[in-house]
């Protein structure tokens, strides 16, 4: 904040001006990581930790404020305290009628976890501020194991790296329209749990065992997982949904394709697709399939033009010139439009580093996200690889199917779930 | 830890059942992951809700009433409009009653908007351009104002709202100028203090206006 007492603000970036419109208490659009310590978390220490982390991440202080056209995020005073967990995961953040920030700490037990909003920021972002919370608060809890060396945090961009909107960076403009529609993809269906819960299964195993069972197969992790998603719905499907094809979503961080160190969104999606009626129904040929769609989309070609693609609908003059009432239901049903082509997602943020010191204070780092749908995210950390679930409904066979192959197929999985007798 | 034997998965946590299979568990429980959350309020705004039946309730025994001795005309409807009217802005107060700046801009609009309606439906005597506009606008820019003072805000979580408040206040200068009033003087008070309003935010508030304006109109 300036002097005059004019606050700094915001434009949404490209990926983000979707969200505000699109949210809903069914449909939150939060995301959660989780951070677990071997030690109960000390909430005077995480708040001290958190006042330190936001200096760095001006952004973090920021609210959601409508304009005539667009959102923006604006910088605001309101006070930004660690809270104990008493609330459903992922609880909506906006729209509420109580002007709140775009992000929550909680912590119960050995727990850590960051909700964040997903137009302030995405996977990626949000990891490097839940990083740097936990280097803050682990130099305060444990000086004495730290002592010999207070170890850099991996991530040092400046704040002005922290708050470009790469897709503006990188944005050039399409001679082709891009985007396709796609055919209707079958939708998971069931009946919801109560008072818009979500039930979250974490099944954590050890890395190496996974990335040796992926190697086996001749694919990667992600498209292992991919491939045993895929192969999991189709084994819940109605024969008469079958002809539908299933299609898994995949968030790809577009800071693996340009250069940025921005603590906004900056991700593109791609999609895998597996049509159970025109090929064969064995898991080997759903990874076949996977590997295929993974090795022609993830080019850099490819995520250039989608970026762009995107980003055109938002230079677009007309559409700009629309007022924001009559764009949050245009918004709105472009989203529902969008989801018709959508089974499921995968999110994969890949590897936490934290430095060699403090690897061994922290048990694991979890991710998980809340989109109307199940939805799974995964992550690794140390020797242990995260895939967690997030339903808004009573049956779990997806996740069933999905873990009890990967049990199969020799992986010691572990489960962590917020169930409990009474919430089934 | 807990064990599924035909899920062959681990639990971590204490659950009774597999959250997979439903199948029985085997092991020791640990300690929970997640915190069991307590029970929400199944009551929430009891107050408004009782009010709303107590208002259906009395429509329809006007109803009723008015079916039964039909002779002083459809007059129950003025009932439903008047209870209407009445939950829209109380619908509209609580709606945005987080924000009190918003608050006042909707009721303005609203009120207006109701104001116009009834004056239409009950032969457009044309009290509600003559006296109602003219009267409410500036009510609501000193609303503005204090409320802002009350509340410290800072510029730029009320500069906006009061610029749509003294704007307004010009509408009823298109109806002075076209000559359509009968009574003209609260609509000359309500430009008057328009026009001193937008003068004196525009020379001691001028830039934190123009720079609240190029957030809230920005492309």
């Amino acid at each position: 904040m300036t002097k005059r007492g004019a606050p700094s603000w915001w434009t949404l970036d490209n990926a983000a001006k979707i969200f505000p419109s699109t949210s809903s208490s069914y449909d939150s659009k939060v995301f959660r990581f989780v951070c677990e310590l071997h030690e109960p978390i000390d909430p005077q220490l995480l708040q001290a930790a958190l006042d330190k982390t936001v200096q760095r991440f001006p952004i973090y202080r920021a609210v959601i404020k409508k304009g005539w056209f667009w959102y923006y995020l604006e910088d605001s005073a309101l006070p930004i305290q660690v809270r104990p967990e008493s609330l459903p995961p992922c609880f909506p953040i906006y729209p509420s009628t109580r002007r709140s920030l775009l992000f929550r700490v909680l912590y119960y037990r050995n727990r850590i976890s960051l909700e964040v909003y997903h137009a302030l920021t995405d996977g990626s972002g949000a990891l490097n501020f839940l990083c740097t919370l936990v280097y803050e608060y682990l130099l305060l809890r444990c000086p004495d194991k730290l002592s010999q060396s207070v170890p850099a945090l991996p991530y040092d961009a400046s704040r002005f790296q922290r708050h470009t909107d790469s897709f503006q960076t990188y944005y050039e403009k399409p001679t082709g329209t891009f985007i396709k529609r796609s055919p209707a993809a079958y939708q998971i269906r069931g009946e919801r749990l109560p008072r818009k819960h979500l039930a979250i299964l974490e099944g954590r195993m050890l890395l190496e065992k996974a990335l040796a069972c992926a190697k086996a197969r001749g694919v990667t992790l992600t498209e292992l997982m991919v491939a045993v998603l895929l192969w999991a719905i189709h084994a819940g499907m109605r024969v008469r949904d079958r002809k539908k094809p299933v299609v898994v979503t995949v968030p790809v961080n577009l800071r693996n394709y340009f250069p940025s160190e921005s603590a906004r969104n900056f991700f593109a999606t791609t999609n895998v697709s597996y049509d159970f009626s025109k090929g064969e129904d064995s898991l080997e040929a759903v990874l076949k399939a996977v590997r295929q769609s993974f090795r022609e989309n993830l080019t850099e070609e490819r995520m250039r033009a989608h970026m762009n693609a995107l980003c055109a609908l938002e230079h677009n003059v007309p559409l700009r010139l629309v007022p924001l009432p009559v764009k949050d239901i245009i918004l709105w049903v472009a989203n529902r439009l969008a989801k018709r082509g959508v089974t499921t997602s995968f999110s994969n943020v890949g590897k936490v580093s934290m430095p060699e010191e403090m690897e061994k204070l922290i048990h694991l780092f979890s991710v998980f996200t809340s989109a109307g749908m199940p939805q799974a995210c995964a992550c690794s950390f140390g020797g242990q690889y995260v895939v967690s679930f997030a339903s808004p409904y009573r049956t779990r066979e997806t996740e069933r199917v999905f873990f009890r192959e990967l049990a199969r197929m020799g992986l010691d999985v572990v489960l962590t779930t917020n169930l409990t007798p009474g919430r089934e | 830890m807990l064990h599924c034997e035909k899920c062959g998965v681990s639990l971590a946590g204490s659950l009774d059942l597999c959250p997979l299979c439903q199948g029985v568990l085997t092991g020791a429980p640990e300690e929970d992951v997640y915190p069991v959350l307590p029970e929400e309020n199944h009551f929430h705004w009891l107050t408004a809700r009782l009010a709303g039946f107590f208002s259906v309730s009395v429509l329809a025994v006007c109803a009723a009433v008015n079916y039964c001795f039909p002779a002083g005309g459809l007059w129950f409807l003025f009932v439903a409009a008047g209870l209407a009217s009445a939950w829209l802005l109380i619908g509209v107060a609580l709606w945005k009653r987080r924000n009190p700046m918003k608050a006042i801009v909707w009721l303005l609009a609203v009120m207006s908007i109701l104001a116009l309606v009834w004056d239409w439906r009950t032969g457009f005597k044309s009290w509600s351009v003559n006296f109602v506009l003219p009267c409410l606008i500036p009510c609501m820019q000193i609303a503005v104002v204090v409320a802002a003072r009350l509340l410290r805000l800072r510029p730029a979580d009320y500069l906006h709202y009061l610029c749509v408040c003294i704007l307004a206040g010009f509408l009823p200068l298109i109806l002075l100028l076209g000559g359509r009033l009968w009574m003209p003087y609260p609509s000359v008070v309500c430009v008057g203090v328009s026009a001193v309003a937008l003068s004196a935010l525009v020379l001691f508030r001028g830039t934190a206006l123009k720079e609240e304006l190029i957030r809230r109109i920005h492309l």
